[in-house]
């Protein structure tokens, strides 16, 4: 391996901290779910909600997208984000198909 | 470097398998490509040419295939249409015209990533050699549709062609996917990180925005298609239920359970509108480029331009729901997909303005690359007409699956990117080979294509409307049809004469490969960079040089300028519009 | 500028990059953009299938979910490692590099591991594609289990090795090799594992492959991006683990 020069360099002590909220977010939402807190699609929104944190944390510091130029952070997050968020206009769909009582 | 002139020459590599098979330079791929879409192209329309024949003389023995039975038909259907759409409308404008000339254009010694370069082309001939494979398999080539609607898709005991067939072609289309995802990222990167000193995005040309645009709608396309494509595997192979419900076939109740043949739809129809976006968009790129060359006069509205290629690419992601409306879905989602199409109308008759605009009051020259240029707009025109009727629910339910459609999808996104290659053919071929390509066969086959294309595809409407349904292989007994047999005999004839043009083309482009006239570097005193460097351009391009952009892509006439046109590389001391 | 603008030192002669970076960076970023929609349409169909399947089977009971919260901790602290060691090789250590690259394949392998027991566990409790023992009626909730854990694992596999490759080069090959014949041996003839493990074969050959045209030394680049991929994978992780886990488990 050889050496290439390299710009910004931060500290290692984030890591950790990151590291260790993405583990608590974890042990929150397994609990949340063992115990059954909520109605099951409350549910489904408080665990989308900490899985899109933590998503967020991995992608902002473990990936460095928080480092990188604004050009860079925008255009890539807001094309995927925008394909999945019109990936969801599937569900009107599968909602219908119950009531339709295909089988 | 010091000059910013001057910097490394590469060695081109020596040895036939290095140069020519397993090369990593972009513009031996790009050919690569293009070879492999001329060859399908030619697969393709000879399975038209039989469907056609087949329509009206239904019981007649072909030399070569024997009687065409139904299913027959259907193979040959799904055969003709993934043919065409993958391996021809992505192939040749994006990974051929693309691949060679939007390094040149921008300025940059090659693709940011050869290797992968060399790996997408070769991915894509496995992929079509895999597909091509299908229909020498027991049970032939699947029945589906290029489409590959489900359940019929999924279940291995539905037809004949759905057995090992459409194995294959499920396995090709996933390859497919996969070489277009590794192209994708290539031609972005590159056109983000290698632009010559100058080149600022605003001043590429149209054809570089329409590649760049089109990578990003493959890049976020394909990859959909590509799980689609291993759920439908999955299902046809493991008795997953994805995209089946409980079925009976032939009396047989099937294994399958709770599955959704719509999901199917979905998730095909999210990846198969933009791909229609992906085959046309370079075309679009390819005709403004000429235009504007062609009429000595700058594009008009380069700005409105670029933005209407983005709305179209950024809208083409919001639409897919348009070819699901006889499907059934919520009448929401239904009226919120009518609406968004009908939006993409804006920026494509912005596009069409602009590029009327351009001719208006041009001086301009009738060569045989116009020709095509202005054919394209034609067709692209009268295509797109018939798309925001099909666009409305309310429309589309009696004319969806009638030959209406295929007249439609055949005028905008099949015969206008054609137009689209051959323009780009003509236009690049002094480039490429050094030599330039016969006038007067060029017109000649210009006019009889376009002429017999709109006799194939105009009457199709009203076939549709008439109530001939698509994808049939028999109709001469049913009453209600007899009467169009004499248009479809029309078409049919139509058809034999457009496919025999085509071979004054291919006689012409390999004929003029070796005996044209010797082309000079730019002879169509244009002004972008692939016109600045030597015919055929040497290996890194511009032989070890870098150019220096000064000027935009479109300046022509310019007023008190030494020639009636500005390269893009001339010294910034010139003044332009 | 691109990479090779860079390296022949003739950045100069071309316009800066619109996303301010080296052109494998990017390259890999735009991959795993679309390999987000991969995962994203897979994920998709997985909760279409639920939404209209109204008796999904909820059969994860303590033992599942402890297994898969020690997986996602794996997974998490080898995203901790990955970082570090992509930090060492800033700094120029590639001594440490390779050092936290050997400790973030050991979580992903521990990863491997665990979930490979779990697919036995579900496996001889009668769960196949196509059938599972707690909802006769619902033949997905197989079908989407081992369709979206397999294309991960798959990934995490692929990850490992590609990590191995990074900071071992050829040396890493006969390691692989042993680990693809060892796996192999173990693992019963009737077990998925037993044909699964040929990957690693053809992940050897890939990576010989790669090794034998680009003999080239991994710099701190090369760590960035193969950590990039890490991450991602990690990443996709924490959607499935709530939704195909957290979703249904057993009271
Ligand atoms: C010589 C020119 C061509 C002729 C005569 C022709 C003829 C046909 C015919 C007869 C059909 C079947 C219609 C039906 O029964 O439903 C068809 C379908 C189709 N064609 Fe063409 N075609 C030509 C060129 C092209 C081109 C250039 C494209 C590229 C987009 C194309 C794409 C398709 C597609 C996608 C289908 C639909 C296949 C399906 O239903 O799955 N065709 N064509
Ligand atoms: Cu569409």
């Amino acid at each position: 391996m050889h050496h290439v020069a390299t710009t910004h360099d931060e500290g290692k002590g984030q890591y950790f901290w990151v590291w260790g909220v993405l583990l608590i977010l974890t042990a929150v939402e397994v609990v949340l779910a063992y115990r059954q807190v909520f109605q099951p699609v409350r549910m489904l929104e408080v665990l989308m909600v900490l899985s899109i944190i933590k998503s967020a944390l991995i992608i902002g510091y473990f990936m460095h997208l928080k480092y990188e130029i604004a050009a860079m952070k925008w255009v890539m997050m807001v094309a995927v984000v925008a394909c999945l968020c019109l990936m969801g206009i599937f569900f009107a769909d599968a909602f219908r198909i119950i009531h339709l009582g295909v089988q | 470097m010091a000059t910013g002139e001057v910097v490394h020459v590469h060695a081109a590599p020596q040895g036939f398998i290095r140069k020519y098979i397993f090369s990593l330079d972009h513009k031996v791929i790009g050919l690569q490509y293009y070879f492999l879409a001329l060859t399908a192209v030619f697969v393709g329309m000879f399975l038209s040419l039989l469907m056609r024949v087949h329509m009206i003389w239904p019981t007649a023995v072909l030399p070569l295939v024997g009687e065409i039975k139904p299913e027959t038909y259907l193979s040959l259907l799904t055969m003709h249409g993934t043919i065409m759409v993958f391996f021809v409308l992505t192939t040749a404008p994006q990974g051929g015209f693309g691949n060679y000339f939007l390094p040149i254009q921008i300025g940059a010694p090659d693709m940011a990533f050869p290797v992968l370069n060399m790996l997408s082309f070769w991915t894509t001939f496995v992929a079509f050699v895999v597909l091509l494979a299908a229909f020498f398999v027991t049970g032939g080539a699947p029945l589906h549709g290029w489409t590959g609607y489900a359940p019929l898709s999924a279940l291995t005991n539905a037809g004949p062609g759905q057995q090992l067939g459409a194995d294959l072609w499920i396995t090709s289309i996933a390859i497919f996917c996969i070489a277009s995802l590794m192209g994708a990222l290539n031609f972005i990167t590159t056109t983000l990180d290698l632009r010559a000193k100058g080149m600022t995005m605003m001043r590429m040309p149209l054809t570089c925005w329409a590649w760049f645009i089109t990578a990003i709608l493959g890049l976020l396309a394909f990859g959909v298609l590509l799980s689609a494509g291993i759920l439908l595997l999955l299902d046809r192979n493991l008795g997953t239920s994805f995209y089946v419900p409980l079925v009976v076939v032939n009396g047989q109740i099937m294994g399958h359970k709770g599955g959704s043949p719509l999901l199917w739809q979905h998730l095909f129809w999210f990846f198969g509108h933009p791909e229609v976006y992906i085959a046309i968009l370079p075309g679009m790129g390819v005709a403004s480029q000429l235009l504007s060359t062609f009429s000595r006069k700058p594009i008009f509205g380069y700005k409105a331009m670029v933005y209407a290629i983005m709305a179209i690419g950024f809208l083409g992601f919001m639409v897919w729901g348009h070819h699901m409306f006889m499907s059934g879905m919520s009448p929401y989602s239904a009226f919120a997909f009518s609406l968004m199409t009908m939006a993409i109308g804006v920026p494509s008759a912005i596009k069409t303005f602009n590029w009327l605009g351009t001719l208006h009051k041009g001086r301009i020259r009738f060569q045989t690359p116009m020709l095509y240029a202005i054919g394209f707009v034609s067709l692209f025109v009268s295509g797109g007409l018939s798309g925001p009727f099909l666009a409305q629910p309310v429309l589309d339910i009696p004319l969806h699956d009638t030959a209406f459609v295929v007249g439609h999808f055949h005028l905008i996104m099949g015969v206008a990117a054609i137009f689209g290659m051959f323009a780009g053919t003509y236009y690049w071929f002094p480039k490429m080979f050094g030599r330039m390509m016969n006038e007067t066969w060029g017109r000649v086959h210009f006019f009889i294509t376009l002429a017999g294309t709109y006799c194939i595809f105009m009457p199709m409407h009203y076939l549709g409307m008439a109530g001939q349904p698509r994808r049939y292989s028999q109709f001469t007994e049913l009453a209600y049809l007899q009467h169009l047999i004499p248009l479809n005999t029309f078409i049919t004839y139509a058809a034999i004469l457009t496919i025999g043009a085509q071979f004054i083309f291919v006689i012409n482009l390999f004929w003029s490969m070796f005996k044209g006239p010797k082309s000079s570097d730019n002879p169509w005193e244009a002004t972008t960079l692939e016109w600045t460097t030597a015919t055929p351009p040497p290996h890194d391009n511009f032989g070890g040089r870098t150019p220096v952009v000064n000027h935009g892509p479109y300046e022509y006439s310019v007023p008190g300028a030494p020639r009636d046109f500005v390269m893009q590389t001339d010294p910034a001391s010139v003044r332009t519009h | 500028m691109s990479d090779v603008a860079v390296q022949h030192g003739i950045a100069g002669a071309y316009e800066p990059s619109l996303f301010g970076t080296y052109s494998k960076k990017i390259g890999m970023w735009l991959f795993l953009l679309s390999d987000s929609l991969t995962f994203g349409a897979l994920l998709f169909a997985y909760s279409y299938g639920r939404i209209s399947n109204p008796d999904w089977p909820t059969p994860f009971g303590k033992a599942s979910i402890a297994n898969a919260t020690i997986m996602t901790g794996c997974l998490l602290s080898s995203s901790l490692t990955m970082v570090l060691g992509v930090l060492a090789a800033r700094r120029g250590d590639f001594r440490w590099t390779r050092w936290w690259i050997f400790a973030t394949m050991v979580f992903g392998s521990a990863f491997i591991v665990l979930h490979a027991k779990e697919w036995s566990g579900l496996i001889g409790e009668g769960m196949t594609p196509f059938k599972n023992p707690w909802a006769p009626n619902v033949p997905q909730f197989g079908g989407t289990f081992f369709t979206l854990t397999g294309m991960h694992m798959l990934h995490v596999t692929i990850g490992v090795i590609y990590l191995g490759v990074v900071a071992l080069r050829k040396k890493f090959l006969p390691v692989l090799l042993a680990l693809w014949l060892i796996v192999w041996l173990v693992t019963p003839a009737d077990s998925i594992f037993h044909i699964a493990v040929h990957v690693l074969l053809v992940g050897a050959v890939v990576a010989a492959v790669i090794l034998f045209l680009k003999p080239k030394d991994y710099d701190a680049h090369d760590v960035e991006i193969a950590g990039l991929y890490w991450h991602f994978v990690d990443l996709v992780w924490m959607f499935i683990f709530p939704l195909v886990y957290l979703m249904s488990t057993r009271v």
